[in-house]
């Protein structure tokens, strides 16, 4: 069931069609100038569609050259709850590691500016796959097609030039029979330090699949009135903290504080309904002390 | 001339329907036949791209140069794609550049404060306000809540220094930077 928080309706008339989508494509890469562009951002495969694909482009003025590889990285979070995401090339040792049995053709292109390449992705799984999710990371990484070497104005004089090398790191999942999405609270820790209510978000995932999903967050005043918002994308594969921080310098004798927590697997608007497993909600308030 | 801006543009307007179907498999039903009204489901892509290289220019034997991140040569890197989505952000950074040949090395460094984030895309490093995001912080450590602005654009303001010894040999270093970046909620 698509709603309508997970999508984003764009009525258009016949022939305007492509005029719409353009219009929406270059308002979120208005600034582009160089470099390769992704989508989608998360490939998904399972055990009846051994393929999957995404699309690279160069909309710059300059040819890029383009490498695919696999890598593994979860969002993983230190004990401060920062979530951040590190990417392992070699010794992964996560059984829900995709990486060693799904390749990517092609692994490396030239692109020339504006040109579009569709690269694939083929899942050879072991034969005894359990049920569940399986992941790794497609790391696309572009740089100048041709090497420009900086020049000294005149003979004598150092010159210096650093090249930008880009890398995106999109998820893959593959999927192997039934998927379940289970989200656990393992506790919530709250805390005022001068003009800040910081609150830690302890979670873990207890499915055989990943658990995706909005998690909102709302801090009220001793008169529950609500003085602050925040919202996340969120994706918890293992254990994951995640910090939440509410400035309240506006607000600093309004207190005692309570915090409200809401998690729940709608609203996502990056990944289409049909891909999405549906977890639990989860619902948690408490006094800051 | 003419000719390739158009062939670009169609280009574009083609991988622009290939993005869309891709990114959308479950496009939304048609809603009304007689007008031929579509619906369309717009899902962003992600886009990292250097717009601006960290440039130092002619430097002098024994004379350190300095780029500060809100020098108009900082490097910039723009992060395109979903509104308010979290990012994780890594750079690897050189402790050196070289001559081409690899005959002699110059020594490179960024400090603690020489990267800023700016959540509100702005193309210009000179003019970000520090509200807008993370002024002067560590490019070895960025912030776990780095994100992408509401506008679908950040970019990244990158300054450094050089040491160029006193017999330094003349000629063009080059280095190379890498920024990796992925979305921590997908």
């Amino acid at each position: 069931m698509i709603t309508k928080w997970q999508i984003c309706r764009i009525p258009i008339k016949g022939q305007h069609l492509f005029t719409g989508l353009l219009i929406a494509f270059f308002l979120l890469i208005g600034h582009v100038k160089a470099g390769v562009l992704v989508a989608p951002t998360v490939v998904f495969m399972d055990e009846h569609k051994r393929t999957g694909r995404i699309t690279v482009q160069n909309p710059s003025d300059e040819p890029r050259e383009v490498t695919i590889r696999m890598s593994f990285g979860l969002p993983t979070s230190d004990s401060l709850g920062n979530v951040f995401v590190n990417l392992q090339d070699s010794g992964i040792t996560d059984i829900k590691a995709a990486t060693s049995w799904v390749k990517p053709f092609p692994r490396k292109m030239l692109l020339q500016p504006g040109a579009t390449q569709v690269v694939r992705f083929v899942a050879r799984p072991p034969k005894d796959l359990v049920d569940g999710e399986y992941w790794a990371r497609v790391v696309v990484t572009s740089q100048e097609g041709k090497t420009s070497l900086p020049s000294a104005s005149a003979e004598g004089q150092i010159s210096t030039v650093l090249n930008m090398i880009m890398q995106t790191a999109i998820m893959l999942k593959y999927r192997q029979g039934d998927q379940v999405a289970h989200l656990k609270l393992n506790g919530v820790e709250a805390s005022q330090e001068d003009t800040l209510v910081n609150v830690i978000v302890d979670l873990s995932s207890t499915g055989n699949a990943s658990y995706v999903g909005m998690m909102h967050c709302r801090l009220y005043n001793a008169d529950k009135q609500e003085i602050g918002y925040r919202r996340f994308d969120l994706a918890v594969y293992h254990d994951l903290k995640r910090r939440v921080t509410f400035p309240i310098a506006s607000y600093t004798n309004s207190g005692p504080y309570s915090f409200e927590l809401f998690i729940t697997p709608d609203g996502r608007k990056d990944i289409a309904a049909e891909y999405l497993i549906r977890g639990n909600d989860i619902e948690y308030s408490v006094t800051v002390p | 001339m003419r000719l390739n801006v158009m062939n670009r543009s169609v280009k574009v307007i083609l991988f622009v329907a290939l993005a869309a179907v891709l990114a959308v498999p479950s496009v939304v039903n048609s809603q009304d036949v007689a007008t031929g009204s579509a619906t369309a489901t717009v899902l962003t892509a992600l886009a990292v791209t250097s717009t601006a290289a960290l440039v130092f220019g002619n430097v002098y034997q024994g004379v350190t140069a300095t780029i500060a991140n809100n020098n108009a040569a900082a490097g910039i890197y723009a992060i395109t794609g979903q509104g308010s989505a979290v990012l994780s952000i890594f750079m690897a950074l050189p402790e050196f550049v070289a001559l081409a040949d690899g005959s002699d090395k110059m020594t490179i460094a960024f400090s603690t404060t020489d990267a800023s984030v700016d959540t509100l895309g702005g193309a210009d490093p000179t003019t970000m306000a520090g509200a807008s995001g993370f002024q002067n912080i560590d490019p070895h450590n960025f912030p776990a809540a780095a994100n992408i602005g509401s506008g679908g654009t950040t970019n990244i303001y990158l300054g450094g220094k050089i040491y160029p010894t006193i017999d330094q040999t003349a000629g063009a270093y080059t280095g190379d930077i890498v920024l990796t970046v992925a979305y921590t909620g997908s």
